[in-house]
């Protein structure tokens, strides 16, 4: 750990809680009473837990007794303290973020979800800078959405910024880490400084555009069952309509305006628009992702989470929480998503009870991953021997070996004790296991079968090799691309790929002039707008250049064709399995060796882990050729 | 676009990671300064280099200096890749062909050399793809690629693949591999353990831990 001078204070991880947000009884929703004492007490005492001691509360100046009884007794690093605006919230922010050092954390004071959802993301060291997310929309409205690609943030969406193509959620936390530091202070004064009346232009339209949006599926929801199809009518909130940035076509010819909503709902509206205006941490987040800060999603898997604004929801959230097994849904999402077929089905159900046991029994994921890799060598020894009892023992001790191999990943997930050195450990020692047992299988074909099979184990090797630096490559180059793309600066409200889908019409959010259809749905917003030339910059991959010449539309149309087919099988689970398979990963490939090893001979074993590796290499080439040429 | 956002662009843009893939050695890096001057992708100048020697060695393996030639071009051609690493939107396919173009080569040679040479083959391939994925997940995990040194003391595909053809020349390619192996092997996991026990903070982001090594 390093120090920084001597003031010791300013060293270690420090939290802001925004206790801004206000309940519908005119307080602030972190006062909201929970069991014997508040909610924003809860999320205090959860953060002490998580070794994140020194606090501040930011409140409004009315709230700041109202707080009280939530810090009493806390000690002296957690301290209130009352600011009048959002903008002054952000100059707090820097100024804190200036004072110390360390990861600092900004979290909604009336955050309910389990600890271990937070410590995701506020202790895990994987994550620099990063926030709790989810996949999909929260309703309603609730939580404001953000387009993830590789786990990474690349645009948000805040009272003031609009979205395209959402696919996440932001759950009010954000991690910022020692790295971004610097970052965090520019962005939160660069805002602090735009938040002040008057608004930069576009920033009020887009704030009222997400008010009428509400209002207008409000007012679809009260209509109730016969405008919506009985199963939506069951679901108050439709997940289409509670989208932040994603709003329900316009195929309501009314001007947002007029519609009629009952008194209860039009308190909805106005609260809801008053807690999306004190949202600094989607405001911080916009400000990150557009200064170009890698912000990665931690999520919130299976756990449970909230965000109370009145009473009744704060009770309703206690009697949920409590409903939870919270060891059983850690356990189940230490299981890596996106695994292998064989993997999924024959090792992970029984393999996290394994993970659980070594838990219990404190071991660590490297010792764990170390014991793997010795069971490998002994597999491979086994197979060396080249007798059938030889072959059948190595093939049991390469499956144990693989099933051990898979516990240390859960086992790291389940315990959140991940290390770079175990990362790379258990990488490594996966490689040198599949060509141990390629050499095994050789020795063993010479001693006991007379075969010499060493030509086929160093192709094997080479093939595996081929193909492991294709998908690092390939990977490497997403990465850039990803890293390349443009991003608008933060005072503008469009985020590129959202306008992109107002020239669809679809979006009420484009500016007069650059789509007649906007008036045409009746949304098109009042007064100023931003030009359209603002919004005129490079977007994702709609031709910036005039038309290409017919061949290469040509290539990139088949390309295009390609890849919605292959998006196509993508939908159907069977298929999308098929398609798992076929490339032959690790599971697949140890269950092959093992079964072919103690049914046949090595050299079988090599020519089905050639042709099928020879297959599975010839797909992902093709697939990947056709990914290049319609970029 | 602020200060600080251009700052990290230029500091968290990682120089080449394909680069650092693809292993060059000193012949590879004096071949790849002409790059400039030879407009072809890399993606096609690796697929050239591959050709002939696939030709030789269907045709007549045993045409030494027919060999000889083709090792060379294959050097020259991808040594011109070398120079321009990321360029061109099939630029991930230069390292993934220069794993088979390199150990297929030694293989070759080993299978020329006679049976008792592919064993050691196997053991100097081995250690080749410790360095090549230590290299991979390093910078993954660490940030940052192995450093220069190591880069020249193992000679790069290139120099392999010429020191596998002189080998071949002077009929030591079974003892020659397996010295290479032993002594390459040795340099590549001394060299990651001393990285790994340095280590303490990454110093570039590191890609998402879900990421799969195996994905479509």
């Amino acid at each position: 750990m390093r120090s920084f001078g001597g003031d010791s204070h300013a060293v270690g991880p420090t939290a802001l809680v925004l206790a801004t947000a206000p309940a519908d009884d005119g307080g602030p929703a972190g006062a909201l009473p929970w069991e014997d004492t508040t909610v924003l007490r809860r999320l205090l005492l959860q953060l002490e837990d998580l070794e994140i001691a020194r606090v501040t509360v930011i409140t409004r100046p009315q709230w700041e007794r109202l707080l009280e009884p939530s810090i009493a007794g806390l000690g002296p690093a957690v301290r209130v303290h009352a600011s009048p605006s959002v903008s002054e919230d952000l100059r707090t922010v820097a100024e804190i973020a200036r004072a110390g050092a360390g990861r600092l954390v900004v979290i909604h004071g009336e955050l309910v979800t389990h600890r271990e959802a937070l410590a995701g993301l506020l202790v895990a060291p994987r994550i620099v800078t990063g926030v709790l997310a989810r996949q999909g929309g929260v309703p309603p409205y609730m939580a404001p959405r953000t387009r993830s690609t590789r786990g990474r943030v690349m645009s948000a969406s805040s009272p003031y910024h609009a979205i395209g193509r959402p696919n996440t959620s932001l759950l009010g936390a954000l991690k910022v880490g020692e790295r971004d530091r610097a970052e965090l202070i520019e962005t939160a004064e660069r805002l602090a400084s735009l938040t002040e009346p008057p608004l930069p232009t576009g920033w009020e339209e887009e704030l009222e555009r997400k008010v009428s949006r509400w209002r207008t599926s409000l007012a679809e929801e009260a209509a109730g069952p016969e405008a919506l199809d009985a199963g939506q009518a069951a679901e108050p909130a439709p997940t289409r309509a509670a989208e932040v940035g994603h709003p329900p076509p316009a195929d309501d010819p009314d001007d947002p305006a007029s519609v009629v909503l009952s008194d209860e709902d039009e308190a909805q509206v106005a609260l809801r628009a008053a807690i999306l205006r004190e949202d600094v941490v989607s405001l911080l987040l916009v400000g990150l992702v557009r200064a170009d800060v890698h912000v990665a999603n931690s999520f919130l898997r299976a756990l449970f989470w909230s965000r109370p604004l009145s009473r009744a929801k704060a009770r309703e959230a206690a009697e949920q929480i409590e409903g939870y097994d919270e060891d059983r849904v850690l356990l189940d999402s230490a299981v890596k998503a996106n695994d292998g077929f064989f993997t999924t089905f024959f090792v992970s159900p029984y393999s996290r009870y394994i993970a659980r046991w070594a838990a219990r029994r404190g071991l660590t994921p490297n010792q764990v991953t170390t014991v793997s890799m010795a069971i490998g060598v002994l597999a491979a020894a086994a197979f060396a021997t080249g007798s059938r009892p030889g072959l059948v023992a190595g093939a049991v001790l390469l499956q144990v070996a693989f099933t051990t191999d898979c516990v240390d990943g859960q086992l790291a997930r389940y315990t959140r004790t991940f290390s770079k050195l175990g990362a790379w450990l258990d990488s490594i020692f996966d490689r040198s296991k599949e060509y141990v047992v390629y050499a095994g299988l050789a020795i063993g074909a010479s001693r006991g079968f007379g075969e010499d099979v060493w030509v086929l184990a160093v192709a094997a090797m080479t093939l595996q090799t081929a193909r492991h630096m294709a998908d690092f490559s390939f990977g490497t180059t997403q990465h850039q691309a990803i890293a390349a793309q443009w991003r608008p600066p933060v005072d503008e409200p469009g985020d590129g790929v959202a306008l992109k889908r107002s020239a669809t019409a679809v979006l009420p959010t484009s500016p007069p002039g650059v789509d007649g259809d906007a008036g045409a749905a009746g949304m098109a917003p009042t007064g100023p707008s931003p030009s359209p030339l603002r919004y005129a910059e490079p977007v994702d991959d709609v031709p910036a250049q005039p038309a290409p010449p017919l061949a290469r539309r040509l290539v990139s149309g088949v390309a295009r064709g390609a890849i919605a087919v292959s998006r196509a099988l993508d939908r159907r689970r069977w298929t999308q399995w098929l398609k798992k398979i076929l490339v032959f990963p690790i599971g697949e490939r140890f269950a092959v060796i093992s079964l072919a090893a103690a049914l046949t001979t090595p050299r079988t074993t090599f020519i089905i882990v050639l042709a099928w590796g020879a297959v599975a290499m010839l797909y992902t080439f093709v697939a990947r050729a056709i990914r290049s040429l319609s970029r | 676009m602020s200060t600080v956002a251009a700052r990290t662009r230029a500091t968290s843009g990682p120089p080449s990671r394909l680069g650092d893939f693809r292993d060059d050695g000193p012949l590879a890096r004096m071949v790849g300064r002409a790059s400039g001057a030879v407009p072809i992708p890399p993606a096609v100048l690796m697929l050239l280099s591959a050709l002939p020697l696939i030709a030789v060695l269907a045709v007549d393996g045993d045409n030494r200096p027919a060999l000889g030639a083709a090792v060379a071009w294959a050097v020259i051609a991808g040594g011109l890749a070398s120079g321009r690493p990321d360029s061109g939107r099939f630029a991930w396919t230069g390292p993934t062909l220069l794993r088979p173009l390199e150990y297929g080569t030694l293989l070759a040679f080993a299978v020329i050399a006679g049976p008792q040479a592919v064993p050691f083959c196997f053991a100097l391939v081995a250690a080749l793809a410790f360095h090549h994925y230590d290299t991979v997940y390093r910078l993954r995990h660490q940030g940052v690629a192995p450093p220069r040194w190591l880069r020249l003391a193992g000679g790069g595909w290139d120099g392999r693949m010429v020191f596998g053809y002189v080998l071949l020349l002077i009929g030591a390619v079974g003892t020659g591999f397996l010295v290479a192996a032993i002594a390459l092997a040795a340099v590549y996991v001394a060299e990651s353990t001393v990285s790994w026990s340095r280590f303490s903070q990454p110093r570039r982001p590191a890609q998402y831990d879900d990421e799969e090594d195996e994905d479509d």
